[in-house]
């Protein structure tokens, strides 16, 4: 297996009695982009400030970059959910100086913040105050802050909030970029497309306790509802653990009961029938997080 | 530690750019010069006014002998004493303005010391009449007439006349009342110069750390340095903010004081006791660590900017219970409730800078204040730091003092 970049185990945190994050372990690998959901409160920004060492966990471990927090945060980027710069300093000298809080000397800092800038279109912006940027730029200027450092961890929390599609995409593409050059990501979003687009493992959490974990693609085959699609331009006749039959043109949608999507296929081999295409239905994530968030409240 | 540097600088940086300091430190320097040539103008009128207001004496006054000593009146005192039959005749003089002042001696006044006066000023009047050479000189005049000889009785009025010989070639005060003003006024006020120093720098942390609040930049800085760090950054570097300032102040009062020397022919006597300058730096570094520190964890706390500011005002009006006492500090400043003052750490050092240039203060309230002073920053430094670290992320809601003080238990 690849380095653990971050492992978190057992972690507890309790505010006044309340206990924001109950017994939560997670493991993000080098190199992966791994997603943190949860509806609101359900604990992520808790988590992820005991990881920054901006609290301390009640009870559990925390390795980060595989020390206790608080000891490498050089190597990690932040981008908190509650953000925001130096209105009245200039675009450049705020880079210069969070780059240098986290260890970066000015000298390095300064060119490498400039091609930042360049890279997310804000080149002509250096010399001008935060205050005079749109709220859009302000946001990529946050998004370029959280990693001028050159970090190996990057913690994105809502990265995307407030911007527009074409800015959602060329953060989607910095993301793919980072991960590209060796960069681990770990994003915490609500949404489910974004997660769906970057991710490859994820966790769910709510009320502060994990409820979905692992590789998203195999989560999403296990909360499939057992469905197919078929194009076929014979007609069917009634099959073998087939509960229910929608048709559409000659596409059908087809409720499995008792039988797997590859029995299924077998069968229709079997008696001839013409596939000119075949399907396993996934759900979207959303689906699948609002089915196991209202699931789990009901319960 | 390097961090603390980079923070110490970047606060420096931003604050000394500030229009506010600039201003207020171009301020003080300008004032001096226009104050010079104002004095250097109205000379004469400056001297009269000096003389009156540091002397001010009832011209006619009253007396009612009930012991007898003061009947009669000595030759060299009846211009302005008179005597009266009884108390009756005396307040009608008063209430007529015949007089400005009567003075009842009583029988037993040998034994009581005590002597009732009628005036229609204030309880300052008593005051003067205490303080004053000549009333003193009247009492023993007639008190040991019969028993001392002309010569020793003025010396007892005035045992001691202080010819100070000044061991700098410049500097040396010369005599008249414009001097003895200056001599009280310039260390005074440079003394409210370094508090009102004190107050603008641990203003700016109160602010720089309410900004860094309402801002939402503190979550970022927070993940990349400690509080502590962030903390004592801050402090490091509007203490150096203020130090420039107080530097620059005193760079141009030399300036300004060879300008008087050659104008007004008196010398500001700003290093004739270099002691007191040294100790008034000591008590600027103590007293900016204290409200530094102070300001830095209110600023936490509140959150908005008007609040944090509404809550360091408690402590703002601490540190200015010594300039609310300044009258007290002209007439005595070894006055009891000054040196209790001097023992507390958030008055010690406005109370201290201001009492030195004064008098000779006791050896023990300068020590004592300063150990005290010592014992307590490395308190506030932890206490603060702690409510600064849980002040920080509290948006929206001002903490508790219940969340404060479990804040300060939580190791």
């Amino acid at each position: 297996m690849t380095q653990k970049m971050l492992e978190v185990h057992n972690l507890v945190k309790r505010y006044n009695g309340f206990t924001a994050v109950d017994a939560l372990s997670f493991e993000v690998y080098e190199g992966e982009i791994f997603g943190l959901l949860g509806p609101n409160g359900a604990g992520k920004t808790t988590a992820i400030r005991t990881i920054m060492d901006i609290f301390r966990p009640d009870e559990g471990t925390v390795q980060v970059l595989g020390q206790p927090p608080g000891t490498a945060r050089e190597r990690i980027g932040y981008l908190p959910e509650e953000r925001g710069l130096y209105r009245d300093l200039k675009v450049l000298e705020v880079l210069v100086y969070l780059a240098e809080l986290k260890g970066t000397p000015r000298s390095v800092a300064r060119p490498r913040a400039l091609t930042w800038l360049e890279r997310v279109e804000l080149a002509d912006w250096a010399d001008h105050k935060v205050k005079d940027l749109s709220q859009g730029m302000q946001q990529k200027l946050q998004f370029v802050a959280s990693l001028v450092h050159d970090p190996e961890l990057l913690i994105l929390d809502e990265p995307f909030q407030g911007l527009d599609p074409i800015n959602v995409e060329l953060g989607k593409g910095l993301i793919r970029e980072l991960q590209g050059e060796g960069k681990t990501v770990v994003l915490s979003t609500h949404q489910m497309n974004l997660v769906e687009a970057l991710c490859e493992r994820i966790l769910l959490i709510n009320h502060g306790r994990a409820v979905l974990y692992g590789p998203l693609d195999e989560i999403k085959r296990r909360h499939a509802p057992h469905t197919v699609r078929l194009r076929t331009p014979a007609p069917l006749d009634a099959l073998a653990g087939v509960a229910r039959v929608e048709q559409r043109d000659d596409t059908f949608t087809l409720t499995l009961e008792g039988i797997t999507p590859q029995e299924l296929l077998r069968t229709l081999v079997e008696r001839n029938i013409p596939v000119e295409a075949f399907e396993v239905a996934t759900v979207p994530l959303e689906e699948i997080f609002i089915a196991v968030v209202k699931g789990r409240s009901d319960a | 530690m390097r961090k603390m540097w980079i923070i110490a600088r970047h606060e420096y940086l931003v604050n000394v750019r500030r229009a506010g300091f600039i201003i207020m430190t171009a301020l003080v320097p300008l004032l001096g010069v226009v104050g010079l040539l104002i004095a250097a103008f109205f000379g004469g009128q400056a001297s009269a006014f000096f003389e009156r207001q540091f002397a001010p004496e009832p011209k006619e006054i009253g007396v009612v002998d009930h012991l007898g000593v003061f009947t009669p009146i000595l030759p060299a005192y009846q211009d302005r004493y008179h005597l009266f039959a009884d108390e009756e005749a005396g307040r009608a003089a008063v209430e007529s303005d015949e007089l400005t002042t009567l003075l009842v001696i009583p029988e037993d006044y040998v034994e009581s010391g005590q002597v009732m006066i009628f005036s229609k000023g204030s309880g300052f009047t008593a005051a003067v009449m205490e303080d004053s050479a000549s009333v003193r000189r009247f009492f023993l005049d007639h008190l040991l007439r019969d028993e001392v000889d002309a010569a020793l009785r003025k010396r007892l009025a005035d045992p001691i006349k202080p010819v100070l010989v000044s061991l700098e070639a410049e500097g040396q005060p010369q005599g008249g009342p414009l001097s003895t003003g200056l001599n009280i006024m310039v260390p005074y006020f440079l003394g409210i110069l370094l508090i009102m120093t004190i107050f603008t720098s641990s203003g700016y942390l109160l602010r720089s750390v309410a900004q860094e609040k309402t801002s939402r930049v503190i979550e970022i800085l927070l993940s990349s340095v400690t509080a502590q760090e962030l903390l004592a950054g801050k402090v490091l570097g509007l203490g150096a903010l203020g130090l420039t300032q107080v530097v620059i102040w005193l760079v141009s009062a030399f300036g300004l004081s060879r300008g008087a020397v050659n104008l007004l022919g008196v010398a500001l006597p700003l290093l004739t006791r270099s002691e007191v300058f040294i100790l008034g730096l000591v008590y600027y570094l103590l007293g900016f660590l204290v409200y530094a520190v102070l300001m830095g964890a209110v600023g936490a706390l509140g959150t908005t900017m008007q609040e944090s500011q509404q809550l360091a005002g408690i402590f703002s009006l601490m540190a200015t219970i010594p300039l609310m006492l300044s009258g007290f500090m002209f007439s005595n400043p070894n006055m009891p409730l000054l040196r209790v003052l001097s023992w507390f750490p958030l008055t010690a050092p406005t109370v201290m800078m201001l009492r030195l240039p004064m008098t000779e203060v006791p050896v023990v309230d300068v020590v004592g204040s300063i150990v005290v002073l010592l014992i307590t920053i490395p308190a506030v430094l932890w206490a603060g730091a702690k409510v600064f670290r849980m002040g920080l992320l509290m948006y929206g809601k001002r903490p508790s003092l219940a969340q404060v003080v479990r804040a300060l238990r939580e190791a």
